[in-house]
């Protein structure tokens, strides 16, 4: 009610709204609300700087009807969240977890737990908002500069002029009773209560510019634009960095990539050349592939003799002839050396050029080539019948630990742990997820090897490992699983289970005979 | 300050100060006609129903005193005001656990004479197997035994020594004694949480020594907490019947504790399923093996039962609060409450005999229960004798008296 306030309607003199009464201590306040309640009226309310016990019993405040409206919201969540569990786990996307039903009404309950309380907590506070008739901005009562100390130290009683038996001279006699400090009549908030422009344009101006990015992003959505991207965070964009493979200006031989330094060995790079965590021997592969191009200069047939040492897989090659493989039967004596960091050379020892898989068969081209006092290329891979998928490497013979009862035990229980779920207890290839993938019978399923295969058991324990440590089709690589001693300690195992099959009499230790000879 | 004046409406009616030694008597009866029930139930395991039926029972009983005891501890850790007036009551209930001990001995003594009827692991490391063998160390009798009796010592310290200040400031009004008690609640209820949660550990858990749940101390605490507020409602509705405690405790105070003991009954669902739904999940045959025992054998229709009387009928049917204003509706629920609470404790228990339910099994159980809580109540009213049943000179007194529930 500034004095600069423009007189809309200077005819008209404020509305009364009601009587408001101001006390000091808040058990008048109490009393007289008890009073005026009494005296029949039931348009008032109390504002008092704190919650005050009683009032509501006093002013007569009816209970609300909120906990009706919350238990109807709850209920509300938990039919939700049951109706969308079932309808997204059953009906639109039905899929297998643990094993359980599609319908697991176990694992729906946190779910409905949560969304009824949610649901509830919701409801309550929007119907509080909506009970309480709010947002307010102004009330009559605010019009009396007295009114402010009702968030401090005083209590205020309003009687409403809006109830049935209102009349000002009874409602002041009635509050002159109650020891009021002060008694006065609410007026009509006469400012005016229309926006005034300048707030106006300001909220305008305030909705238009938060359209701006929005129409932005629809605009670059939507459209073609000739120019290149705006970058907001250029540094970001362009990082100051070098990415593999790039130019440096910074060093003399203009390489970003930064060559190991003489005499030092990176971390896990005498792994890559110990057979103990390959399964195979890369210092033969590397004397191979020196033998490899002395054979293919005599032979003067450098693409073929290439193509058969970097074997690239290729359909419909013949598998091996028996009588080949006879000639490469003799494998190189692998010795499975600890790697000696002296010898390792300083560059990658990976060995690039015989990644590739190789169904692999040696020609009569090569047969002939080779020098039976040399190890043939394809001899250390020639052991088993190269199949698509499996690296023709040199691989270990012999397992590169000492063989004893813990080694088998601890191979029993890794094998048990990892491999027999697919693979099956007794390495048959019929694990539980097997057999539960047969019963789907869905058609893609590739089962598992049998252990006790001819191709498994002709394999190279080397090969085993590689195959554990890589991983093949769709069994996964437990390289990173198992350590390299669990993962010889499974390929003993593994052997030991295949031996078990075809084992005889002689096999078993002597003062454990009696009773299977009885057996038999 | 308020003070209540001491007088014949704050002590028990003269027809319950008679009764302690008649209900012993009944009680030893009772239990002992439960036995000789039991072995027509199976007379080639009449010991292993008895064992598990005595222990169930008395893990009924005990949870009032173990509920009454942290409702205590947290009155006097929150410096509550409203429960003035209804605080002595649970002194009473707590106080009974020294007496309750003594009726763990038979109990002590079966473990040390080596009976495997009841916990199965009270054998050499030799004879067991699988994962109960590798918890001899722990799960051995006199270990065992050590343990219950750190238990039950550290509640009966607990206990008398709250009751004791509280009587004495009966006498002498001091304030500091009500500020003593707040100062040791909080490391008393740290004693209380960890020997709960090992008391049902050791007592009930291992019966089934395989398995283990690291929430079942929890379960077991918010089932006695339920039974407690139960309990306390309805010893307030009968004492109000008989003309005592009249101006003390009115609607507001059974309104709250009305509250409490339906919070606590969410919260024993909750720490339920909780429980419930890792080991379904999970799916781990050691793991399940609890809850297929409680599959078999018929048992299955109490553990399914218990979803429903336990929780569901009473979330639907105690949640408003004109039932919890209403002493039929509060009586009728706390009523409920105890009965569930039998259901529960025997549902915890009883499944381990491996021994199909039956009805004579039930019967012969119910028997066993009548003897128990005799006892339990001729403990109780020896204890409240002479006793005035409100702390008459509480600082807190004129809060609780003048204390209301808002209207919602």
């Amino acid at each position: 009610m500034s004095e600069h306030a423009p007189q809309t309607k200077p005819n008209r003199p404020p509305r009364s709204c009601g009587v408001i009464a101001e006390y000091s201590e808040e058990h008048h306040l109490l009393e007289a609300a008890t009073k005026v309640r009494e005296a029949g009226y039931t348009k008032t309310d109390a504002f008092t700087p704190y919650p005050v016990h009683g009032i509501d019993r006093a002013l007569g405040i009816k209970p609300t009807i909120l906990p009706f409206i919350v238990v109807c919201g709850g209920l509300l969540g938990l039919t939700t969240a049951l109706t969308m569990e079932y309808w997204m786990n059953v009906v639109d996307y039905p899929y297998i977890i643990s094993g359980k039903p599609f319908a697991s009404w176990p694992a729906f309950i946190p779910v409905a737990f949560e969304l009824t309380v949610l649901f509830s907590a919701i409801t309550t506070f929007l119907g509080s908002i909506a009970l309480n008739r709010l947002p307010k901005f102004s009330n009559p009562v605010f019009t009396s500069p007295k009114f402010d100390r009702a968030t401090d130290d005083r209590f205020f009683l309003f009687v409403d002029s809006q109830d049935k038996y209102y009349n000002k001279k009874s409602v002041e006699e009635l509050l002159h009773a109650t020891h009021p400090q002060s008694i006065e009549e609410v007026k009509e908030d006469s400012t005016p209560s229309n926006i005034p422009r300048p707030v106006l344009i300001c909220i305008l101006l305030v909705m238009v510019a938060g359209l701006i990015p929005a129409s932005l992003v629809f605009k670059m959505r939507n459209g073609m634009d000739p120019l290149p991207r705006w970058h907001v965070f250029f540094d970001m964009d362009f990082q100051p960095k070098k990415k593999p493979q790039q130019i440096s200006t910074i060093f003399a031989d203009g390489r970003a990539m930064r060559p190991q330094v003489a005499g030092t060995v990176a971390r896990g790079q005498l792994e890559q050349a110990d057979p103990y965590y390959l399964g195979y021997d890369p210092s033969q592969l590397s004397m191979i592939e020196t033998q490899g191009v002395r054979l293919v200069s005599s032979a003067q047939e450098p693409a073929k003799a290439v193509e058969n040492r970097v074997a690239s897989p290729r359909d419909g090659q013949p598998p091996v002839p028996a009588e080949t493989k006879s000639v490469a039967e003799q494998p190189p004596k692998v010795e499975p050396p600890k790697a000696e960091p002296e010898t390792v050379a300083p560059a990658d020892p990976a060995p690039t050029p015989v990644v590739t898989a190789a169904p692999q068969a040696p020609t009569p081209v090569d047969a002939k080539l080779q020098p039976p006092a040399v190890p043939a290329v394809s001899a250390a891979g020639a052991t088993q019948a190269p199949t698509p998928g499996v690296p023709n490497l040199p691989f270990v013979k012999k397992i590169p630990m000492e063989v004893d009862e813990a080694a088998m035990n601890l191979g029993k229980q890794k094998f048990e742990i990892y491999c027999a779920a697919c693979h099956g207890v007794g390495g048959d290839g019929d694990g539980l997820v097997a057999r539960r993938a047969d019963e789907l019978a869905q058609g893609y399923w590739l089962a598992p090897t049998s252990m006790h295969s001819d191709a498994v058991r002709k394999q190279a324990v080397g090969q085993v490992f590689y195959t554990i440590t890589k991983g093949k089709g769709k069994m996964a690589s437990y390289g990173a699983v198992l350590t390299p001693k669990e993962r010889w300690a499974i390929v003993l195992y593994v052997r030991a289970l295949q031996r078990s099959r075809n084992a005889n009499l002689d096999d078993v230790p002597e003062d454990q005979r009696g009773s299977l000879a009885k057996g038999e | 300050m308020i003070e209540i004046k001491n007088d014949e409406s704050l002590r028990l009616p003269e027809s319950w100060r008679t009764k302690p030694i008649a209900l012993i008597v009944a009680g030893i009866v009772a239990i002992g006609l439960s036995f000789v029930l039991f072995r027509f139930v199976s007379s080639d395991n009449t010991m292993k129903l008895v064992s598990h039926s005595y222990l169930a029972n008395f893990i009924f009983c005990l949870t009032f005193g173990i509920g009454a005891m942290f409702f205590v501890l947290v009155q006097f850790l929150v410096r509550s005001g409203w429960s003035a007036t209804v605080r002595r009551q649970a002194e009473l209930i707590s106080t009974t656990i020294p007496w309750m001990a003594m009726l763990f001995i038979p109990i002590l003594i079966m473990l040390a004479l080596g009976s495997k009827e009841l916990y199965e692991w009270n054998d050499t490391k030799e004879n067991l197997h699988g994962l109960t063998a590798e918890k001899t160390g722990y799960l051995n009798w006199w270990f065992f035994s050590a343990r219950s009796i750190a238990y039950l010592g550290i509640w009966s310290f607990i206990t008398t020594w709250m009751h004791k200040h509280s009587r004495r400031q009966d006498e002498t009004g001091d304030v500091g004694l009500t500020i003593k008690m707040q100062a040791y609640s909080g490391p008393m209820v740290v004693f209380f949480a960890l020997s709960v949660s090992f008391a049902a550990f050791d007592w009930i858990m291992s019966l089934d020594s395989d398995w283990y749940s690291t929430i079942f101390g929890v379960y077991l605490f918010a089932a006695s907490m339920v039974a407690f507020f139960a309990l306390m409602i309805l010893l307030f509705l009968a004492l109000q019947k008989s003309g005592k405690l009249r101006d003390q405790v009115n609607m507001e105070h059974f309104h709250d504790m009305g509250k409490i003991m339906f919070g606590f009954n969410m919260f024993w669902a909750y720490s339920a399923f909780s429980q419930f739904l890792l080991y379904w999940y999970a799916d781990i045959p050691e793991e399940t093996n609890w809850f297929r025992e409680r599959y078999d054998n018929g048992w299955f229709f109490l553990a399914y039962a218990l979803i429903i009387i336990h929780f569901i009928i009473p979330f639907l049917g105690f949640m408003s609060r004109h039932v919890r204003r209403n002493r039929l509706g509060l009586g009728f629920w706390s009523a409920w409450f105890l009965v569930a609470h039998w259901m529960d404790m025997t549902f915890l228990v009883m499944p381990n005999t491996h021994l199909p339910i039956s009805g004579l099994m039930i019967v012969a159980h119910l028997v066993g229960l009548v003897g128990m809580s005799s006892i339990f109540f001729a403990f109780l009213i020896m204890r409240a004798s002479d006793v005035p049943l409100v702390a008459v000179r509480d600082p807190r007194l004129h809060e609780a008296l003048s204390y209301s529930n808002p209207i919602l």
